[in-house]
């Protein structure tokens, strides 16, 4: 548990770290044994001089259990800024660009990347080599412990100081996945602990978790229950679910999509007016990807994955963004359209999009209609406690288009009103800078829309659940 | 154009030699280091005797092609890294000129197949395939020198030049490490018949990793292409200074698994590593491998022995603790390089100087073999006489002190019926007094009483 503030650094070390049970019964009492006793060993191997720190995309090794490091210039007492200081100068030229819109978008944080090594030219014994071979019975539990514990650092801090707090973590780590395992045994069969990383609200900040894998979020209320009391979280919405998990500015996605392309945006200047916007995470789902050639029907489709992403990402659901076909077919399934409906290129609109999120999310939504185009700069009051109370982003659907409205800027006094938009008409790449430049996500006035034609909003409805 | 092979002077002093018995036709191995452009020959010996007393064949046909190789086999093992066996020489008589060709090819590329066989690691693309096949002529003394490609054995020999120099190996630099291992081998209940399969099974999963491991020569990364002595500067004597390697495993991400094992197979303790390298002009990703190839190499050499002495002695591969054979090493003569040897728990110094005699053809003196470099724990124990109870269990607790091992968990196996022993014993790497024992050990201290002196240590000790 560890504060984080603007101007910190954040030392992430991950490993693999074998562990083997050697269980020689199978009762309750020798399981736990042996288990402690595993654990034991691999708190032993963590503490001892042979770990070795990788500093990624660096030729930096340090021994924190040794104080001593291998570059030149780095010793214990070197601030952890000119750390960073000396990984970004190593940086090639096309890393600085994307790194100074990370910088921007996530303050001064930053992140310093460790591999866990173990040394084995620095045997901590003297002994022959022999073969011992036993010729007991025994069940064999084997996996790696998938370590990856973060501290805060300030700026100014000692980078000796630092590690020799990520070793206290990683030990800390491993007594918590201890507990996770033997809470989770059922005979001899052991549960893969992993750990995830939340980032609460402040003051708490970055904060560590183990889960066992296999066990899905819904079994672990109760233990989020007592975490959500511990954080002082409220007890309505998901913190603590994995979807949660803390995502590394400079981590790739696996899945390649967009995240948040509107905090890439400034507001524009608007007397008196406040930004209600989105809260969370969501992806940019548009034209054309997935391989999907979609242009010209597929809008709503792609405002209603965006919406799922959001769901998805929050911890509402463990179901992934559903496809086409998958949304076609939810909407047979309730029966508001004949099975020749899947695999053809009609539009759908805000109600189908209700249904949909009902159907296969379980989430509600309320229909917000206006008559004409026009009349959306009334709606102001209404968006903006959406966005305050809901915060899910809006699928809207009118004339022949539908879009994603993310937040309004909206002004109480003069009622002047800016929609952010996420456009799913865009045909292009997952480029940042294409899609902001462009407008494909961005604030837009009340001329964006067609004066005359009538609208459907479709507004999403958070579950209150953890 | 042909390969070149500079070659040790004293490797022709000791051809020399051999062409002045009366035997027409003598074989011998090569020993030395390859390169790109070059090879260096530093040791030539020729092949034991078989049977004492024998006269040696007049006609290649009485040459046993197995036993060649098999002694070029027994020989790469004394190789550190960086040297190998690296082709096949033949002194006969000029009528045999023609057919010693012929032998010639066949040895070599017999020998590369038996030695490549046991190695855990393969020959990359980037190494030499190219193996040599010398024929001296005993009447006129003319050595003809042609190379084979090992990976074609279709193709014709080359013509390379062989060529005598002094000091060949004079300013080779060296690297040495000392590498921890702790290898488990889990045995399923079929497979706990045949041992030195599973071993052999593990320790290739191990090779793997060895491979990809991460190797540090004085503080760099050495999977760059850089010289090796980049920044370093030679000292007042004109030496090199000694090179410090680092290695470490990068953690591996092995799926999780529950298995009903029969029993299990450990490899633990220290083992002493060493490679020559030409020069310092190599890579250093290529000096990073010659010293993860020997340590690759030392251990399944190791293992083979080990394997091979059981059977030959009918063991029925012993329950508990066997210590392997240690590694140790002498001086070549006239040379700074030093060859080794693994020496049994049951031998000493004088077996050694008998293995170099018969194998490589040249006297070491008995002290100046090097058995400091691997230790066998007992030896710190040689001094400490302790106390212990005549049990049979007992006879384990004893032995694991003397190899010094981490007693928790034979305690927790071997002791099942000794009911005070619930506990655990801490790591026993410093010498125990009896005193110590006695305090931490109420029973041991009461088992005094039935005190018996024994020494478990053998002789050579």
């Amino acid at each position: 548990m560890v504060a984080s503030d603007r101007s910190a650094i954040i030392l992430r070390a991950r490993g693999s770290l074998e562990l083997r049970c050697l269980l020689d019964g199978t009762d309750g009492s020798h399981v736990q044994k042996a288990v402690s006793r595993a654990f034991e060993r691999v708190r032993a191997r963590v503490t001892s001089q042979a770990l070795v720190f990788r500093v990624r995309d660096s030729p930096m090794f340090i021994w924190p259990n040794k104080g001593c490091q291998v570059t030149e210039g780095i010793a214990e007492t070197t601030a952890c800024k000119d750390l960073q200081q000396r990984l970004r100068s190593g940086e090639p030229d096309g890393g600085k660009r994307s790194s100074k819109k990370k910088d921007k978008r996530n303050g001064d944080t930053s992140v310093i990347n460790i591999d866990l090594l173990m040394e084995l030219t620095e045997p901590g014994r003297e002994a022959g080599p022999t073969l011992t071979r036993r010729e007991v019975r025994h069940h064999l539990a084997q996996m790696a412990l998938p370590v990856d514990c973060v501290v805060t650092a300030g700026m100014d801090d000692g980078i000796g100081d630092a590690f020799s707090r990520l070793v206290g973590a990683l030990c800390s780590q491993l007594t918590d996945m201890e507990s996770a395992v033997l809470r989770h045994i059922s005979g001899t069969s052991l549960l893969v602990p992993q750990p995830f990383h939340f980032h609460l609200p402040e003051p708490t900040g970055l904060v560590t978790l183990v889960y066992p894998t296999g066990v899905p979020d819904a079994q672990l209320e109760s233990f989020r229950k007592e975490m959500h009391v511990r954080f002082a979280l409220p007890e309505d919405r998901p913190y603590l679910r994995r979807a949660n998990a803390y995502h590394f500015p400079g981590e790739p996605f696996k899945d390649g999509y967009l995240r948040n392309p509107h905090l890439a945006l400034s507001h524009p200047a608007l007397e008196d007016a406040k930004p209600f916007l989105v809260q969370g995470v969501y992806s940019y789902h548009h034209y054309m990807q997935d391989r999907m050639d979609d242009s010209g029907w597929g809008c709503a489709y792609r405002s209603l994955q965006t919406i799922c992403s959001w769901f998805q990402q929050q911890g509402y659901t463990e179901r992934v963004v559903p496809s086409h076909k998958e949304i076609q077919q939810a909407l047979v399934d309730v029966g508001d359209k004949p099975s020749s409906f899947v695999g053809s290129r009609q539009w759908i609109g805000s109600i189908e999009v209700q249904a949909v999120l009902d159907q296969l999310l379980g989430i509600t939504s309320r229909i917000l209609f206006v008559s004409q185009g026009s009349e959306l700069v009334n709606q102001g009051r209404e968006l903006a406690s959406h966005f305050q109370r809901e915060g899910t982003p809006i699928m809207i659907g009118g004339g022949v288009l539908a879009h994603t409205i993310l937040g309004v800027l909206w002004s109480e006094t003069t009622g002047d009103i800016r929609f952010l938009i996420l456009d799913p008409h865009y045909t292009g790449g997952e480029d940042l800078q294409l899609v902001t430049d462009k407008g494909w996500c961005g604030w837009k006035g009340m001329d964006f829309w067609d004066q005359r034609a009538y609208y459907n909003l479709c507004l999403p409805q958070r579950p209150r659940a953890i | 154009m042909g390969r070149g092979y500079i070659v040790e002077a004293l490797v022709e002093q000791y051809l020399v030699n051999l062409q002045t018995v009366h035997a027409s036709c003598i074989s011998g191995i090569l020993i030395g280091q390859c390169s790109s452009q070059r090879d260096y020959v530093v040791l030539a010996a020729q092949t034991p005797q078989k049977d004492c007393g024998a006269v040696r064949g007049c006609s290649l046909g009485d040459l046993d092609a197995d036993w060649v190789t098999e002694h070029g086999r027994q020989v790469s093992r004394m190789l550190p890294g960086g040297l190998s066996v690296l082709g096949v020489f033949l002194i006969t008589s000029p009528d045999l000129s023609k057919e010693a060709q012929n032998t010639l090819r066949k040895l070599v590329y017999a020998m590369e197949k038996l030695i490549s066989m046991g190695r855990l690691w393969n020959l990359t693309e980037e190494d030499v395939s190219e193996r040599v096949g010398l024929h001296i002529c005993s009447k006129t003394k003319k050595a003809v020198c042609r190379t084979f490609d090992v990976r074609d054995p279709k193709s014709s020999a080359r013509p390379a030049d062989w060529k005598y120099q002094s000091g060949v190996s004079d300013s080779w630099p060296v690297l040495k490490c000392s590498v921890d291992l702790d290898l488990y081998f889990p045995l399923s209940e079929t497979s706990s018949e045949n041992l030195e399969n599973s071993v052999k099974i593990g320790l290739q999963k191990w090779a793997k990793q060895m491979e990809s491991s991460v190797c540090l020569i004085n503080g760099k990364h050495s999977d760059s292409d850089a010289e090796l002595l980049t920044g370093l500067r030679k000292n007042a004597k004109g030496h090199h200074p000694n090179f410090r390697v680092q290695i470490m495993l990068p953690m591996q991400r092995s799926s999780a698994a529950a298995e009903a094992c029969g029993g299990s197979l450990t490899l633990a303790g220290v083992l002493q590593c060493r490679a020559y390298l030409h020069s310092h002009k190599l890579k250093a990703r290529q000096a990073a491998e010659a010293i993860k190839r020997d340590i690759m190499n030392t251990l399944s050499s190791r293992t083979e022995m080990f394997f091979e002495d059981l059977l030959i002695n009918e063991g029925d591969g012993g329950k508990g603790i066997q210590p392997l054979p240690q590694r140790v090493f002498a001086p070549l003569p006239g040379t700074s390089l030093s060859l080794c040897d693994y020496m049994f728990p049951d031998e000493g110094a004088a077996e050694v100087g008998e293995r170099f005699k018969e194998m490589l053809d040249f006297d070491i003196p008995e002290e100046q073999i090097d058995m400091t470099q691997e230790v066998i724990t007992g030896k710190f124990l040689w001094h400490h006489i302790f106390l212990y109870y005549y049990y049979d269990t007992l006879l384990y607790f004893s032995r694991y002190l003397m190899l010094g091992h981490d007693v928790v968990e034979v305690l927790h196996l071997d002791f099942g019926r000794w009911p005070v022993v619930s506990g655990t014993l801490p790591s026993l790497n410093l010498p125990r007094t009896t005193n110590e024992l006695a305090c931490t050990h109420p029973f041991l201290s009461r088992a005094v009483i039935a005190l018996h002196f024994t020494l478990l240590v053998t002789t050579r000790f």
